[in-house]
């Protein structure tokens, strides 16, 4: 088979595009902390990580489809990302970058081993969804669970942009981003604001650990791959700047899956870190030169 | 300053009697401490003094162990692989630094976080060179005996100290310093932040590559899971923060509290030992920012020392 062909290299494309949807979804929710509290918050992978384990746990103790599984997830990460934030996020948010992100890192590090402590190093999966869509006329081979994944990951993420754009406490979210202080004399309750943030980024990890465990088998150590491939998405997209994570997230899929398909696999899980040395080009794609 | 010099000499000559006092495994724990205390002062070179911090630097370790090892096999004398191993670290980190201390924020944090991970695949896809994932054995009859290996990571260990020790007290320290303070208002001042940065990171980075060849020798074996690991990434970070960053002794009693912790927990619950250590991680930069040296000098001093002191710095009474 001719890897070069038109049509194969269309089948790449869109199962890149699929794939990259996740990452979108999961870079969008860092890309909002950061945005919002100026945290980089290194264990949002392992947040993901714990999504993925509700999906596996329900799945495998209550026979629940991960679709229904979904909304538990989002719930109950929304639950501890506020926690978290009350605990240890509100505390180091005004305090110098270097404090952030060795609290996080902590906090990564105590999550992913406690995940190996409860459910050891194996991999697991979820596999519910399985067969492909056959699409006759673009004679096109898609896998289901990838679609569903995908498709979920790209409503979810524009669902919470419009929910940035259009409501009062999306407003209120974005008007903290730009200016705290202003923000606070408009009488909004700032470190209210960064709880719901931090809850709302958490929720979208823990909906893109659903979708992985439909399609990936993880272990608690997996999100390490993740976190490098969110920052590779933010800095493509511009720091802080929501839809540019979006069109990072896309576009790194499309990349990984291009240059896995034409010269291996290998190479596609170093496309991230290749672009990561974009870092010549910081602001990104659609990002603000001040936006750090 | 003058009784930095008498604790780093007291220490020194207990740690050059040592061997003559201690079994062989307690000497080869007291040679791991050793090798810490060298990696958290390379790490706080870079992290500690400047604030840019690495997740990445046991790359260098990795590379540094996979040099003296491919040296030593290839006939080259134990010493001659280990200063090797030192500036082929030390000649990977120039480009890396170059790439990321550019920039002033997160990025350099970002990009070494994956460091480890490809040098780890490196060292497992390229066969020809590193054997892969069977790793490399050293023939017994190559290798410097224990108290050897012991003397010269006591060597390594106390040059790092006494480096950190002298940037300290030099411009260069205190421009580091300055960085992690404030970087824009360094810069207008007339430091030459991005130099500095890079410098203090390039020069960091010999420490972990002749530890890492020290580290082969004493092993006698290395594979891309046991000297590129993750774990020691996590370990140098808390070692210098639990001591104090920045400064002179906070490592070393770092190293030596976490190689503690280690022999409690690490044998027995390895991922437990790790989540304990996140756990001290968050604590000690939340509650214990300038790690435990702070403790002392937090104590109030009677008034005549503290003017004697200000004399001493030329300044005035308080």
């Amino acid at each position: 088979m001719d890897l070069l062909q038109p049509g194969v290299l269309f089948q790449l494309a869109v199962g890149g595009l699929l794939a990259g949807a996740l990452y979108a979804l999961l870079a969008c929710g860092l890309n909002l902390v950061f945005g919002v509290m100026r945290v980089i918050n290194l264990a949002h992978a392992e947040l993901m990580m714990i999504g993925a384990f509700i999906a596996w746990l329900a799945w495998r103790y209550a026979g629940l489809h991960p679709l229904l599984a979904l909304p538990l997830a989002m719930l109950l990460l929304y639950g501890l990302g506020l926690v978290l934030q009350r605990l240890l996020i509100e505390r180091i948010v005004e305090r110098e970058e270097l404090t952030s992100l060795l609290v996080t890192y902590g906090l990564s590090i105590i999550l992913v081993n406690l995940g190996l402590l409860v459910f050891s190093a194996d991999f697991r999966a979820v596999p519910t969804l399985q067969g492909a869509f056959y699409l006759e006329g673009l004679d096109l081979v898609i896998s289901k669970p990838r679609a569903v994944a995908g498709a979920v990951s790209v409503v979810l993420t524009l669902a919470v942009y419009a929910f940035l754009r259009y409501s009062r406490t999306g407003k209120a979210i974005r008007g903290v981003s730009e200016h705290p202080e202003v923000a606070m004399i408009c009488g909004i309750d700032v470190a209210r604001i960064r709880g719901i943030t931090f809850g709302l980024a958490a929720a979208m990890a823990g909906a893109a650990g659903v979708m992985l465990s439909t399609i990936y088998s993880f272990s608690p150590d997996t999100g390490a791959d993740f976190i490098l491939k969110c920052f590779a998405v933010m800095i493509i997209g511009g720091m802080g700047n929501f839809l540019g994570a979006l069109l990072g997230g896309l576009l790194l899929g499309l990349a990984e899956a291009l240059v896995g398909g034409v010269l291996s696999t290998q190479w596609a899980e170093a496309v991230a870190y290749l672009l990561l040395v974009l870092i010549v080009r910081p602001t990104g794609l659609l990002g603000q030169a001040d936006a750090l | 300053m003058r009784s930095d010099l008498a604790l780093g000499a007291l220490l020194l000559a207990l740690a050059i009697l040592a061997p003559a006092l201690v079994n062989s495994y307690q000497l080869s724990v007291l040679l791991q401490v050793l090798m810490m205390i060298a990696l958290a002062q390379s790490w706080n070179l870079i992290s500690g003094m400047t604030g840019y911090v690495s997740f990445g630097h046991a790359v260098f370790f990795g590379v540094g162990a996979y040099t003296g090892a491919l040296l030593l096999l290839a006939g080259v004398p134990w010493w001659a692989a280990t200063a090797a191993a030192a500036l082929l670290a030390t000649a990977l980190a120039l480009p890396v630094g170059l790439l990321t201390l550019r920039l002033r924020g997160p990025y350099f944090a970002i990009a070494l976080l994956g460091l480890n991970e490809v040098g780890r695949m490196t060292a497992t896809l390229w066969v020809g060179l590193t054997q892969g994932g069977d790793g490399i054995a050293l023939t017994p009859a190559l290798l410097p005996p224990l108290r050897t290996s012991y003397y010269a990571l006591l060597g390594l260990a106390a040059l790092a100290t006494l480096g950190v020790g002298a940037v300290l007290g030099s411009r260069f320290g205190l421009e580091l310093r300055a960085i992690r303070e404030d970087e824009g208002a360094a810069e207008m001042v007339g430091v030459n932040t991005t130099r500095d940065k890079i410098l203090a990171f390039v020069a960091s980075a010999c420490l972990p590559g002749a530890a890492g060849a020290l580290y082969a020798f004493y092993a006698s074996y290395i594979d891309p899971m046991s000297v590129f690991l993750p774990a020691l990434n996590i370990q140098m970070v808390v070692m210098v923060l639990l001591g104090g960053r920045g400064t002179l002794w906070g490592p070393v009693l770092g190293a030596t509290l976490l190689m503690g912790i280690r022999e409690l927990t690490w044998a027995q619950f390895p991922a437990l030992h790790l989540a304990l250590l996140g756990v001290l991680m968050i604590l000690v930069v939340l509650f214990l920012p300038d790690g435990v040296v702070s403790l002392r000098r937090k104590r109030p001093r009677p008034a005549g020392r503290v003017s004697e002191e200000c004399r001493e710095r030329g300044g005035a009474e308080p």
